[in-house]
C-alpha cells in the first residue's frame, strides 16, 4: 500500500478488473433453442464499466491512479483500447490462447497470481457480475485469495479518515460499511452512469500503455472446476387459455396454476 | 486488400454510436417536428472532440484520417441525419477550406475554434440563379484599398442562421471567368454589411438550419481572402470533393437506420397469423436494402480511402455520393412501404428518414452534377 487515506490526501492506486464478453444484443436463438454465436460482437461487461467508471470518478475527487487489468485470448486488444478510452493510465493484458470461457475460480486465479508481486495496488474495483455468467463469484473469490476484504453491491464509496465508507445495497434497503485498504469493491450499476468516450478519449487509448502477462508468467496450472455442459435460450410459451371475469372463472383459473404446479 | 477497420476506427464507430443513441436518438423527432437547431448536441460533439475530426492537433483537431471521420458522419446520421449534416457542412465543407487553402494565421485565428467547438462553421456559394451552374453566381467583390468589398445574395447556406464563421464565395474579376475570376473569403459572424436571413422551412433534415444571406457593402479585409484572388472555384470544387464523402456516409447512415427500422418492424408485425418476415416479398426487399447498405459503404470507404492516401478521388467521391444518395432514397421508400400506413404517419422514424434522404440527391452537387464530374472523368 503506498499511502493511507486522511481527508483530502491522495487516492491510492486502483486497479479495475473488466471482462471482455459477448454484446448479447448479437446473440441469435438457432433451432431447439441453441444459441447462434457464430457472427457476434465483443464488448466490455456492463458492471465493469461502472467499476472503471468509479475509479474514474474517485482518482478525480483525490487523485492517484488508475490502471486496468483483464484476462483474454493474445486478440482480444480491441477491449484495451475501449477500457484505456474510459480513462485508466495503464493497462494489464493477461493473455494466453487457452483464456476463453473460463470459469469464475480460474479467472480468480489467474487474476490473484497475475496481481500478486507485481502490480501495485490499494484498491481493487470490479462489477458486481459479468454480462454473460452473472456468476458474481470473481470479486469475492479475488478478494480471498489475495487476502484483502471485500464489500460487495456498493452504490457508493466515499473517504472517511484513513478508511473507505461503502453503502452497499441489500434487500432491505442500504448498509454502509468501512473498510481500511488494501481492499476490494464489487460495484452494483446504481452507482454511476459510465460517460461515453470522447473522440479524444478513444484516439488516445492507442498511446497509453498496455503491459502484457503470458501463461509462462504466471505459476499456473488453472483447471476448470466447473464444466459447462450445454446453453440453451430461455423461452417463454403461452397456452392460450381465457379464462371469464367472474367467480367461476377465478376458480378455472386457480384451478388451473394449481394443476401446472403455479400454486 | 484490408476491408476491416482499426480496432482504433472500430472504437470511433462504437463511441460515435453510443453517443448518438444517448444524446440525438431522444431528440431526433422532437427537433424534425419544430424544425430546431440541437444547439445542445452541437455543443457537446465540440466539447467531445467531434467537430473537427480530420485535422491536426496544432489547431486542436484529433487529427483522424477522412475515412474515420466519414465513418462517424455516418453513425451520427443513423440517428439524425440533420444532425450528421451540420458536422459534415462544418467539417468538409467551412474547415475544410481553410485548412486546404487558408494560411497558417487564418488557420489559427479561424480553424482552431472550429476544431474546437467553440464556432460553427457554414459555407456560402449558392445563389439564387446559381446551383449547379456556379459561373451564374452575381456577388460581386471589388478591392478597395486593404479591404474587399462584398455585394450579392446567397440562398441555401446550410448552418447560415447559426453560423459563426462562414466561407463565402463571389467575382473579383467577372471577366476572367470562372477558372479564375472568383475568389473565396473567411467572414465572421456579425461583420458589418452582412445579413443573414430566416430558416427556410425544409421538407426534411429540418433541423439542419438553411438560410438565405445578403451582403450589402460588407467589408472584409485581404487577411481574410482564401489562397490567391481567382482561386474561388478551385477552393469550391475541391470542398465539394471532400464534402461529397461526407453526404455519401450521411446517407448511408440513413439507410442504414431505415434497413435497422425495417427488419425490427417486419419481425413484429404480424399479418395472416405470422410475422411479415416471413414473407419472401418483405425479405427481398430487406435483402437488397442490406446488400445496398453494404455496396454504399465500401463506396464511400474507398473515396476516403484514395484521399488518405493522397491519390486522386473526385471521381470516386462523386460516385459515391450519387450512388448512396439514390440508394438512401430507394430505400427509405421501401422502408416506408415495409411499415405501410404506419411508416406514412408521425411518429414513424421511417417517415423522416425518406423526408431527410431525398436531399442527399441534390445538396453539394446533384445527382445530375456528379454525373457530369463522372462522365468528365472517364470520357476523358
Amino acid at each position: 500500500m503506498n499511502q493511507s487515506l486522511r481527508g483530502d490526501v491522495e487516492m491510492p492506486n486502483i486497479l479495475c478488473c473488466y471482462k471482455w464478453v459477448i454484446d448479447e444484443a448479437y446473440i441469435r436463438t438457432g433451432p431447439a433453442q441453441a444459441l447462434d454465436m457464430s457472427v457476434v460482437d465483443y464488448k466490455i461487461s456492463d458492471y465493469d464499466k461502472n467499476a472503471i467508471e468509479e475509479a474514474m470518478l474517485l482518482q478525480e475527487r483525490f487523485g492517484g491512479s488508475v490502471a486496468a487489468i483483464t484476462i483474454g485470448r493474445p486478440d482480444d486488444t480491441k477491449g484495451l483500447k475501449d477500457a484505456l478510452s474510459r480513462g485508466p493510465q495503464k493497462a494489464y493484458f493477461v493473455n494466453d490462447p487457452s483464456f476463453e470461457k473460463l470459469e469464475p475460480a480460474q479467472t480468480a486465479a489467474i487474476l490473484a497470481d497475475a496481481i500478486t508481486g507485481r502490480i501495485e495496488y490499494d484498491l481493487i474495483l470490479c462489477g458486481e457480475g459479468s454480462s454473460d455468467l452473472y456468476a458474481q463469484q470473481v470479486g469475492p473469490r479475488l478478494a480471498e485469495k489475495l487476502g484483502i476484504p471485500c464489500i460487495s453491491y456498493a452504490v457508493a464509496i466515499n473517504v472517511e479518515g484513513s478508511r473507505l465508507k461503502v453503502e452497499r445495497k441489500t434487500e432491505e434497503g442500504l448498509e454502509v460499511v468501512a473498510v481500511p485498504l488494501p481492499a476490494l469493491i464489487t460495484v452494483a450499476p446504481d452507482i454511476n452512469t459510465p460517460r461515453i468516450p470522447g473522440l479524444r478519449d478513444t484516439l488516445a487509448a492507442s498511446k497509453k500503455p498496455v503491459e502484457e502477462i503470458g501463461l509462462t508468467d504466471l505459476p499456473g496450472p488453472y483447471e476448470a472446476r466447473i464444466q459447462t455442459v450445454g446453453i440453451k435460450a430461455a423461452s417463454l410459451t403461452r397456452n392460450g387459455q381465457k379464462f371469464s371475469a367472474d367467480k367461476a372463472g377465478v376458480k378455472a383459473l386457480v384451478e388451473a396454476l394449481q394443476k401446472d404446479g403455479a400454486l | 486488400m484490408d476491408f476491416k477497420l482499426s480496432e482504433e476506427q472500430e472504437l470511433v464507430r462504437q463511441n460515435m454510436r453510443e453517443f448518438a443513441q444517448t444524446y440525438v436518438d431522444p431528440i431526433a423527432a422532437e427537433i424534425d417536428e419544430n424544425s430546431r437547431y440541437p444547439e445542445e448536441v452541437i455543443k457537446r460533439l465540440g466539447a467531445m472532440g467531434w467537430m473537427g475530426m480530420p485535422y491536426p492537433a496544432e489547431y486542436q483537431g484529433a487529427g483522424t484520417d477522412y475515412l474515420t471521420y466519414a465513418v462517424a458522419v455516418e453513425e451520427l446520421s443513423r440517428s439524425c441525419a440533420a444532425t450528421g449534416f451540420t458536422m459534415s457542412v462544418h467539417t468538409g465543407l467551412a474547415a475544410g477550406p481553410i485548412f486546404y487553402f487558408g494560411n497558417e494565421e487564418q488557420k489559427k485565428k479561424y480553424l482552431t475554434p472550429l476544431c474546437n467547438g467553440g464556432a460553427l462553421g457554414a459555407f456560402a456559394l449558392t445563389e439564387p440563379g446559381a446551383g449547379t451552374d456556379v459561373g451564374a453566381a452575381t456577388t460581386m467583390i471589388t478591392k478597395d484599398g486593404d479591404d474587399y468589398i462584398i455585394n450579392g445574395t446567397k440562398t441555401f447556406t446550410s448552418n447560415g442562421p447559426n453560423g459563426d464563421i462562414y466561407v463565402v464565395f463571389g467575382w473579383t474579376n467577372k471577366e476572367a471567368g470562372g477558372p479564375k475570376g472568383m475568389s473565396a473569403f473567411i467572414v465572421p459572424k456579425g461583420t458589418p454589411g452582412m445579413s443573414v436571413g430566416g430558416h427556410f422551412k425544409k421538407m426534411g433534415i429540418r433541423a439542419s438550419q438553411t438560410s438565405e444571406m445578403v451582403f450589402k457593402d460588407c467589408r472584409v479585409p485581404k487577411e481574410n481572402l482564401l489562397g490567391q484572388e481567382g482561386m474561388g472555384l478551385k477552393i469550391a470544387m475541391g470542398s465539394f470533393d471532400n464534402g461529397r464523402i461526407g453526404i455519401a456516409a450521411q446517407a448511408v447512415g440513413i439507410a442504414q437506420a431505415a434497413l435497422d427500422e425495417s427488419i425490427s418492424y417486419a419481425k413484429q408485425r404480424v399479418q395472416f397469423g405470422k410475422p411479415i418476415s416471413k414473407n419472401q416479398a418483405i425479405q427481398w426487399m430487406i435483402a437488397d436494402m442490406a446488400t445496398e447498405v453494404q455496396a454504399g459503404r465500401f463506396m464511400y470507404m474507398y473515396a476516403a480511402w484514395l484521399k488518405d492516401q493522397g491519390l486522386p478521388y473526385t471521381k470516386e467521391a462523386s460516385m459515391a455520393k450519387v450512388w448512396c444518395a439514390e440508394m438512401c432514397s430507394k430505400h427509405a421508400s421501401k422502408a416506408v412501404q415495409i411499415h405501410g400506413g404506419y411508416g406514412y404517419c408521425k411518429g414513424f422514424k421511417v417517415e423522416r428518414l425518406m423526408r431527410d434522404a431525398k436531399i442527399t440527391e441534390i445538396y453539394e452537387g446533384t445527382s445530375e452534377a456528379q454525373r457530369m464530374v463522372i462522365a468528365g472523368n472517364v470520357l476523358r
